[in-house]
């Protein structure tokens, strides 16, 4: 290919002559030099510093070979990038680089002035810690990528890309640490991400229905997280992470069930502590699904088995409603979701006064009105509240929820227990990369009860755990002299 | 992952399966025949069990990762394997009908005033034919996760109602001699046989990481919690025991003072039902798996709906008493039990035994069973003809 006036209108051509691709001509050695960019993404000041003005100002003398005199004198500071056809050159510029047509060269030069423009590294809003590191990722690949080398300094960190999406050629990036991950779950990801035929992915959202192996499921089968602290534990522990451009998710995997009950606060915080705050959480979870279910079963079918105080109070504060259980409940629980969807999306200064319409008005006059009883808006307030103790969970949970509402009410406290059982079959039944799900309860792996309901000392976890398939060579934590006194 | 369970998943699972049938009505039957000595019925029988569990454990071993077919075929013969393999099917089938017969009277007596069972029993269909499905690993890991609860759930009714148990009522012992002792085994000893569900796991456990010490404590500990239960049981209710059918529930209540169940009993009353539909599961597996081996079938879906079309045919049997009486305490089911449980074994061990060195290695060296599921040819079709479009 041979750089002329026409590989310029080409390119053009090709680009549709939208607005934003912007060129400038230079004379460098008596040569036209023509410069090409796309202007919203190009960083034009850096452009203008590093590459016109040292060509504008150079003091030309004769050369035989422009392209080399360009690349020695102006563009030393950079990494140029030859392209051999116009196409090469338009991807290039789409992300963000300067292309250099040479007139009567054989290649077109290409140089990085990517303009990277994202917000900046705050706390993401999910992952908030009361003690601990706040840095979250950012909509950034790049930053991203930095804020996870900023924190490993091994070159046992693995970072490859890949380009995703027939229209956004989407950056997306795979870490692990070779020595650690294991290498079977890192190939299947990448020949899973490699395969995958999209026209665009926005975000690592995209990708998950490609990478789970159960695509109808209704429970989460690969881990997000939001912050590299919690990235780097995770791929410590033998995980690999996935990386999106543009998107401050980071999909992990393997991924096990126990992970949500985990949070990056309890690897900073006293370890009794965090065995109590656990175990809290699990049992919260079970109220979420469950209690709602539980009340409507007690309610119609077994209140005989409520001890007889208890019995009392509830019939007297349940008098005169003239919705059965299952209805109140059920009114209750959807009134919940729409008041949850409403303030989600509303704008944050009309949150205040929705709280007010939901918990004050709403609640407050049913009860009065005499349409629903005050217990059961103490149990769905319940379950509602401990919901979002695992919020990752609680689209999941929430569907339960319903289910177990449901099936109290047709078949009372049997139904439930078949219920459970049902569920943790299920799950039990889950393989997420080689992880069984509800590792390392069952099947029971007692290496890593350590890090369960209780959390040892970080002195003390020297292996790594076993519930994620990780490089089993490298199973101890620490290094040989340690291990070793 | 293999699809194996392993080592401390099947001791999981004799201790569920040691304990699961014991609660519930034998206590109460037992006392019919052997009166203040059925506690030692049911120590001895379980002993017996628990010797048995490492008899089959050594033919596990000694199968050599085939499957029960595959080695009561070479240790037995073609023909004596088939006849053991529909002995076994029977003594499934006994087992299936007891636990849904007694769930079915267990919920119904504490849980509902009134209930259509046939309607009811569909949830438990549905699951039942879910984890019989999903095979051994899935209703292992389902046991590894309820079996504490489970526990907890025993020891806190016993702890509660240890006080008011009079231990003169276990006296006096052997008045009428050791006979009824004999007969009364015999007569329940459908009952027992608890270890039967591992001939269907031959080929199926990663023996591995094998400790023989976990297993023994399971055992140990499953016969001492099913003691401590018979004894606050005949402690509590002496000469009224044959009409407190359901033990686990009736003791607790028992606990309260009152007519209904107290704070947190009813919880763990109700946990039982999980046991036993776990159970439910594991035996009908069990049976899936005998009719696949007889019928040679490869597929899990008739012999599914075969098993559950069997549990669903039971719910049409009206009462209990007709159910046990007629099937489960017949003579008939106590034979199926001696015969599979009790003699089969020691019919392979001793045809182990005189296999002859060169039969053996060929045994041994004859291709072992996958482990690994077949892969769905519909599945598979799809994936063909999307990789054509």
């Amino acid at each position: 290919m041979k750089v002329s006036k026409e590989t310029k209108s080409k390119i053009q051509k090709k680009l549709h002559q939208s607005s934003d691709i912007k060129t400038r001509s230079v004379q460098f050695f008596g040569t036209n030099v023509d410069l090409m960019y796309i202007a919203d993404i190009t960083d034009t000041l850096l452009m203008n510093n590093s590459l016109v003005y040292p060509m504008v100002s150079f003091k030309a003398g004769e050369t035989d070979d422009v392209v080399k005199e360009l690349k020695d004198k102006v563009l030393s500071n950079h990494e140029v990038n030859e392209f051999s056809s116009e196409q090469e050159a338009i991807d290039g510029m789409l992300k963000g680089m300067t292309i250099i047509l040479v007139d009567g060269a054989d290649k077109i030069l290409g140089c990085d002035m990517e303009k990277i423009t994202t917000r900046a590294v705050m706390e993401p809003p999910t992952s908030v810690v009361i003690k601990g590191p706040r840095e979250g990722f950012t909509e950034s690949i790049k930053y991203n990528f930095a804020l996870i080398r900023k924190r490993v300094k091994t070159n046992d960190l693995v970072i490859k890309t890949l380009e995703i999406g027939e229209l956004t050629k989407t950056e997306v990036g795979i870490v692990y640490f070779s020595s650690v991950a294991d290498k079977k779950i890192v190939d299947e990801i990448t020949k899973r991400l490699s395969e995958i035929k999209i026209d665009g992915v926005l975000d690592a959202h995209y990708l998950i229905s490609y990478l789970q192996r159960n695509k109808h499921s209704l429970f989460k089968q690969i881990g997000d997280v939001e912050k590299p602290d919690i990235l780097v534990g995770k791929m410590l522990e033998g995980r690999v992470g996935i990386l999106v451009d543009g998107s401050p998710i980071v999909l992990t995997l393997p991924f096990v069930l126990i992970e949500d009950l985990q949070n990056s606060d309890d690897y900073y915080s006293q370890p009794i502590r965090v065995g109590f705050v656990r175990i809290l959480r699990l049992i919260g979870v079970i109220f979420a699904i469950i209690l709602p279910g539980v009340y409507v079963s007690l309610e119609i079918y077994h209140y005989k088995i409520l001890p007889t105080k208890f019995l009392v109070t509830i019939m007297n504060t349940t008098q005169g409603i003239p919705f059965s259980p299952f209805v109140e409940i059920l009114f209750l629980v959807l009134l919940f979701e729409i008041l949850y969807e409403a303030n989600l999306r509303m704008p944050q200064y009309f949150g205040m006064a929705m709280s007010i319409v939901g918990a004050l008005i709403l609640g407050e006059t049913t009860v009065n009105a005499g349409l629903v009883s005050p217990p059961a808006v103490m149990i769905v307030a319940l379950s509602g509240i401990t919901f979002y103790i695992i919020p990752s969970q609680a689209a999941q949970f929430s569907i339960l929820r319903l289910c177990a509402i449901v099936i109290g009410a047709c078949l009372g406290l049997y139904g439930m227990l078949i219920f459970c059982v049902f569920v943790l079959s299920y799950l039990s039944n889950f393989d997420s990369y080689k992880s069984a799900y509800l590792a390392p309860t069952a099947p029971y792996i007692a290496n890593d009860q350590q890090d369960l309901f209780e959390r040892a000392n970080i002195a003390d976890m020297k292996k790594r755990p076993k519930s994620i398939s990780n490089n089993r060579k490298n199973s101890v934590r620490r290094g040989k002299d340690d291990s070793q006194s | 992952m293999t699809l194996k369970v392993n080592f401390r998943q099947l001791s999981i699972l004799v201790f569920m399966s040691f304990i699961a049938l014991k609660f519930l009505a034998l206590p109460s039957l037992l006392y019919l025949d052997s009166k203040n000595m059925s506690w030692m019925v049911a120590l001895a029988l379980m002993i017996i069990d628990g010797l048995y569990v490492f008899l089959i454990l050594d033919l596990m071993k000694k199968s050599n990762h085939h499957n029960i077919l595959d080695f009561m075929k070479a240790t037995l013969g073609q023909v004596m394997a088939r006849v053991f393999l529909v002995l076994l099917m029977l003594k499934y089938a006994l087992v299936i009908a007891n636990i849904s017969k007694g769930l079915e009277f267990f919920v119904v007596e504490n849980f509902y005033e009134k209930m259509n069972w046939v309607v009811f029993v569909l949830p438990l269909l549905l699951l039942t034919g879910f984890m019989a499905y999903k095979g051994v690993r899935n209703i292992a890991r389902v046991s590894e996760i309820i079996c504490w609860a489970i526990i907890f759930g025993c020891i806190y009714i016993a702890v509660k109602s240890l006080m008011g148990v009079e231990p003169l009522n276990f006296l006096p012992l052997f008045d009428e001699g050791v006979a009824p002792l004999f007969k009364s085994g015999f007569h329940h000893l459908s009952w027992f046989g608890s270890c039967t569900f591992m001939f269907m796991l031959f080929g199926k456990v990663d023996f591995s990481r094998k400790k023989l010490g976990q297993m023994i404590k399971y055992i140990v500990f499953s016969i001492l919690l099913v003691m401590l239960i018979y004894f606050i049981f005949f402690g509590l209710f002496d000469v009224t025991a044959p009409i407190h059918t359901f033990a686990i529930s009736d003791i607790s209540q028992f606990s309260s003072g009152h007519s209904s169940i107290d704070e947190l009993s009813w919880l763990v009353v109700s946990l039982w039902v999980t046991a036993q539909a776990v159970q439910l599961a594991l035996y009908s597996y069990c049976m899936v798996e005998t009719i696949k081996a007889l019928f040679n079938v490869r597929s899990n879906t008739f012999p599914i709906i075969a098993v559950l079309l069997y549990i669903f045919m039971w719910s049409f049997v009206g009462e209990m008493t007709v159910g046990l009486e007629k099937v489960f305490l017949s003579p008939y089911a106590s034979i199926v039990t001696l015969i599979a449980q009790y003699v089969l074994p020691w019919l392979m061990l001793i045809g182990y035994a005189t296999m002859g060195k060169i039969k053996r290695q060929k045994f041994n060296d004859s291709p072992q069973q996958e482990n690994v599921p077949e892969e769905k040819p519909r599945v598979r079709a799809k994936a063909v003809k999307n990789e054509e479009t």
